[in-house]
């Protein structure tokens, strides 16, 4: 579903991604760890078209996203890692509008419904995002994917702020999207969230994938360990 | 490019430009300022016209009412003419503040409409008056850039671009939706308040409406609409280059002095001193030295009218001015009146050529500047620019000569040579006289006029379109 091949970004003489291979499949979550500067959101914003890798490619579904920007977008959902989107329009109007420039055209019911799916309580769809905590946005940003039928997920750094119980909420979330067969590459700092709700973790050290273990296999200690050893 | 989403991104920005009450705010000021300046306008223009009428009046009823006279008094008891102001005036002062209104006309002399002040007569200096023109041409992109400037900043800034982005949506559709959006609600909240100001206070003003009056409203709105377009894709396009919503309005705010006081005052001061004008003595003086060159009728030996005189009286067959059968000193007077008048155009049509030539600084530098051409554009579709003077001084001259050509008629063949000074003729023979009437420039005339203004505006169009395009190709303008 995801696929990176060779894939190098390079700034100048600075490398931000070195000669990256990787694939995700359908209904896997791949957790990037990495220190600031490793390289993790430089691989989104080439999976997200924004970055032109400098050699390699990086696809979605198959296609190269940098010759095929417009249909590769139409199969990804992006939630960075705070959402922020319209704060003077309700959850269901922001939900309206990102789904409509998606090319979908929704009931409000069918809205409010992949909003309850995303974890929202059906009284706050109503209210003005700016008063929404940072987990109700990012369960709207979630709710975006949704409606929009994604089949791959990228998530920048998703539960950065978020308190333990809507990270919790947010992980349980991303489970039940796996499971619906959506493909999921989220970077992350979070070592105990990213062996909770990973199948797969990778280490990134200066633009390159370290190492890529299996979350089941290893235990959260191991991983911290692992994780202070290879950064 | 997917029009719909285009429609969806432009609906969206409107809804989101009315929920806040900023723009509210901003408009209410605006909205004061316009209905004020539109009716100190209208009153003044109003009141103007209604004195130059009475006024009108007052000369002809004293022109009409002279006594048997002798012509040549008739010709030197002159007659003030006077420029009613243009019923579009009261919308845009244009140059009406900076050219005279009156001309004192008389036989042979070519009295200029305040040519003292055609020093300043491309109007740029001009900054203090508030009409509605100025406030559209200045504060509404002001508006525009308080309106939009975090348009796409803003997004960027807070993450939300990236979002809308991974959308079907383009960057070029959310940047042609987001100048879609920002323009329709500048064009609903300034366009119909223009109209309304325009026809109404057009036909308050002369108590009817015609067809060049619609066609010179329409196209004001028209170019005011493509004014705020053109505002707003440079609006849109920085915020699209920049990294944040305060860059963007640093930029923005820095274009809008440079564009709008900056290029304005030097496009004034680089016309002036690339093509010198003369003042009001230095021009007198001109054709003063000019006229002394052709000839001096009061000189019996001066070669031109020593010639005239052997040309009439071989023509007539006589070997006296007094023997011929018409009025010698009368066709003296209209010699000097050809000749004094001749030379009065030659320079008058110099001195416009240096202003023309000045105000081309502007047009030229209205493809670096979109407020220029607009603002040209307006005074003309206004009939308060530089044309306009000029004709009425064209015109007048040309009545001036017609008239005073007339009276040294009546001089030619009602008054004989001998004992001149003592006769007199009816009042009926100036009575005869139709009184000044100008004829404002054309429209198709003011168009012609107006074509590199009107390309420069179209120019800024294209470019405007065209950098849109360009930014949203960019990677670098996404993040």
């Amino acid at each position: 579903m995801l696929e990176a091949n060779n894939l190098t970004k390079k700034y100048g003489d600075y490398t931000a991604l070195n000669n990256l291979n990787l694939t995700i499949g359908k209904g896997e979550i791949f957790a990037l760890l990495g220190q600031n500067g490793a390289g993790k959101t430089t691989t989104i914003n080439l999976f997200l078209g924004f970055v032109e890798p400098t050699s390699g490619v990086a696809s979605i579904d198959g296609l190269n996203v940098a010759t095929h920007a417009e249909e590769t977008k139409t199969r990804l959902a992006y939630i960075p890692e705070t959402v922020m989107l319209y704060p003077n329009l309700t959850g269901l109007e922001n939900l309206e509008y990102f789904s409509s420039l998606a090319g979908f055209s929704y009931e409000a019911g069918q809205l409010a419904g992949f909003l309850d799916t995303a974890g929202l309580q059906s009284s706050a769809h109503g209210n003005r995002l700016g008063g929404y905590s940072k987990g109700m946005r990012q369960k709207v940003g979630i709710a975006i994917a949704i409606a929009k039928k994604a089949k791959v997920l990228l998530l920048d750094e998703p539960t950065s702020g978020l308190d333990p119980k809507a990270s919790n909420e947010f992980s349980e979330i991303l489970k039940t999207l796996s499971a619906s067969g959506t493909a999921i590459l989220m970077a992350t700092h979070d070592i105990f969230r990213a062996r909770e709700v990973a199948t797969r973790i990778g280490i990134m050290k200066e633009g390159n994938l370290q190492s890529v273990t299996e979350a089941g296999a290893i235990s959260a200690n191991e991983l911290e360990q692992l994780y202070l050893k290879t950064v | 490019m997917h029009l719909h989403l285009i429609r969806i991104v432009a609906l969206h920005e409107i809804r989101t430009v009315f929920r806040s009450k900023m723009p509210f705010i901003l408009y209410s000021i605006l909205l004061a300022m316009l209905l004020l300046a539109g009716f100190v306008g209208w009153n003044y223009v109003s009141k103007f016209n209604a004195q130059q009428a009475r006024y009108t009046t007052e000369v002809q009823d004293n022109w009409m009412n002279q006594p048997e006279r002798h012509p040549h008094r008739v010709a030197h008891y002159g007659y003030l003419v006077f420029r009613e102001k243009a019923p579009l005036s009261f919308f845009d002062f244009g140059l009406d503040s900076y050219v005279g209104n009156s001309v004192f006309l008389e036989a042979h002399r070519q009295n200029t409409v305040n040519m003292s002040e055609a020093g300043f007569s491309n109007g740029m200096l001009r900054f203090g008056e508030l009409s509605m023109a100025l406030v559209l041409q200045l504060l509404v992109p002001l508006f525009i850039i308080f309106l939009g400037f975090a348009t796409v900043a803003g997004l960027k800034q807070n993450g939300v671009l990236k979002i809308l982005l991974c959308q079907k949506a383009s960057y070029f559709d959310i940047l042609a939706g987001k100048t879609a959006g920002l323009v329709a609600v500048t064009w609903l909240l300034f366009l119909p308040l223009i109209l309304a100001a325009l026809i109404g206070g057009a036909v308050l003003l002369q108590n009817e409406i015609n067809a060049e009056l619609l066609l010179r409203s329409g196209l004001i709105l028209f170019v005011y609409a493509v004014y705020f377009l053109i505002i707003t894709m440079i609006v849109t396009g920085v915020s699209a280059m920049s990294k944040n919503a305060s860059n963007a309005l640093i930029m923005l705010v820095l274009g809008w002095m440079v564009c709008f006081i900056v290029i304005p005052k030097s496009a004034q001061t680089l016309g002036s001193s690339l093509y010198k004008a003369p003042d009001k003595i230095a021009f007198e003086q001109a054709i003063e030295a000019e006229v002394r060159k052709e000839g001096d009728s009061h000189n019996p030996d001066d070669p031109h009218f020593a010639a005239l005189r052997a040309n009439t009286l071989k023509k007539y067959g006589v070997d006296s001015v007094h023997k011929l059968p018409v009025n010698y000193g009368a066709m003296v007077m209209q010699e000097g009146e050809r000749i004094t008048s001749g030379i009065f155009g030659t320079q008058f049509n110099k001195l416009i050529e240096t202003y023309q030539a000045q105000n081309a600084v502007s047009v030229i530098l209205g493809f670096f500047d979109p407020y220029l051409p607009l603002r040209n554009i307006s005074m003309q579709l206004c009939g308060v620019d530089f044309d306009t003077f000029s004709e009425f001084q064209k015109q007048t001259e040309q009545y001036r000569f017609d008239k005073t050509t007339l009276i040294n008629k009546i001089h030619l063949t009602q008054i004989s040579y001998e004992n001149d000074r003592a006769q007199k003729v009816a009042q009926s023979n100036w009575q005869q006289m139709p009184p000044f009437e100008f004829r404002p420039v054309p429209l198709a005339a003011t168009i012609y006029n107006a074509k590199w203004s009107l390309i420069a505006l179209l120019f800024w169009l294209v470019a405007g379109a065209a950098a849109l395009g360009f930014i949203s190709s960019q990677r670098k303008f996404q993040l």
